[in-house]
């Protein structure tokens, strides 16, 4: 190694460490605008929602899809989950807004609006996978804990349907009863 | 034996606290709204397709109310077993 090839090595390192220590104390600094009211630059935003979505589909490829996510007693099961886990933020048919939706940021998606096309074996592993693990620094909590995946799979179910329910559709589908339909 | 005795009893309040943090359904049935079945009186039965999983699971959950609500718009002199027959048989089929 020539006395050239070492100093330029050295420079090399100054530089990585001066960069470091600039990460750093930008990170002490407090000068990073944290506030959910303070909107990402496009490019981080970009960078963001592919990472997101990215990981997402690497690690939701796998996941095996029930073959009765049609069946009335999904519908019946995930239905009362959704209302009470999930429609503050995702909202339900006939309300447009929620404290969340206005405040959440990045927004979060409203699951009333109809999708086009048939829903696609990838998308039911995303929504899955979503509602399992969460999502990181978003508002989206794991919902591993306390659900188990037959549960998960029911809600995702419903989801799948809640953009052709009707207001009043929606509340007999998510009123909890008994196993004989009734209310307590 | 002691440190033992302290283990097991932390393991079960841990336990516990899980039991507790569930999402137990039970618990939300005290505060849970009644379905509305009546206002399936309002839709017009002679339109709703059968097959479709979402009126198949409104009729089964409002299968008990409507017997106490009578005939509905559409539904005079049908016998309210097809319902139940239609969305036994598609639930049956996709298992």
């Amino acid at each position: 190694m020539n006395k050239n090839t070492f100093s330029c090595a050295k420079c090399l390192l100054v530089v990585i460490l001066l960069i470091l220590a600039g990460i750093l104390g930008f990170v002490y600094s407090g000068w990073y605008p944290i506030g959910a009211d303070n909107k990402h630059h496009a490019l981080t935003y970009w960078a963001l929602e592919t990472l997101r979505e990215r990981s997402i589909a690497r690690a939701s490829a796998d996941i095996s899809v029930p073959g009765d996510l049609d069946s009335p007693e999904r519908l019946l099961a995930g239905g009362p989950d959704y209302h009470e886990m999930c429609s503050g933020c995702h909202l339900q048919p006939a309300k447009a807004q929620s404290d969340f939706t206005l405040g959440l940021y990045p927004a979060p998606p409203n699951l009333t609006e109809a999708k086009s096309g048939q829903i696609s074996t990838t998308e039911n592993q995303r929504t899955f996978w979503i509602i399992k693990h969460g999502i990181k620094a978003s508002g989206m909590p794991s919902w591993a804990p306390g659900h188990d995946d037959e549960r998960i799979w029911s809600m995702v179910a419903f989801i799948n349907r809640l953009p052709e329910l009707s207001a009043s559709e929606y509340q007999i589908l998510t009123s909890r009863t008994d196993d004989n339909g009734h209310a307590h | 034996m002691k440190t033992l005795q302290q283990l097991l009893f932390v393991a079960g309040l841990a336990g516990l606290s899980l039991t507790v943090q569930a999402h137990d359904p039970k618990e939300h049935m005290k505060d849970s709204e009644k379905p509305n079945c009546e206002a399936m009186k309002d839709m017009d039965h002679e339109k709703m397709d059968m097959n479709n999983p979402v009126h198949q699971a409104m009729m089964k959950k409002c299968m008990a109310q409507m017997h106490d609500m009578g005939e509905m718009k559409g539904m005079e002199g049908q016998d309210h077993s097809q319902h139940k027959d239609a969305a036994k048989e598609k639930s049956e089929h996709q298992h």
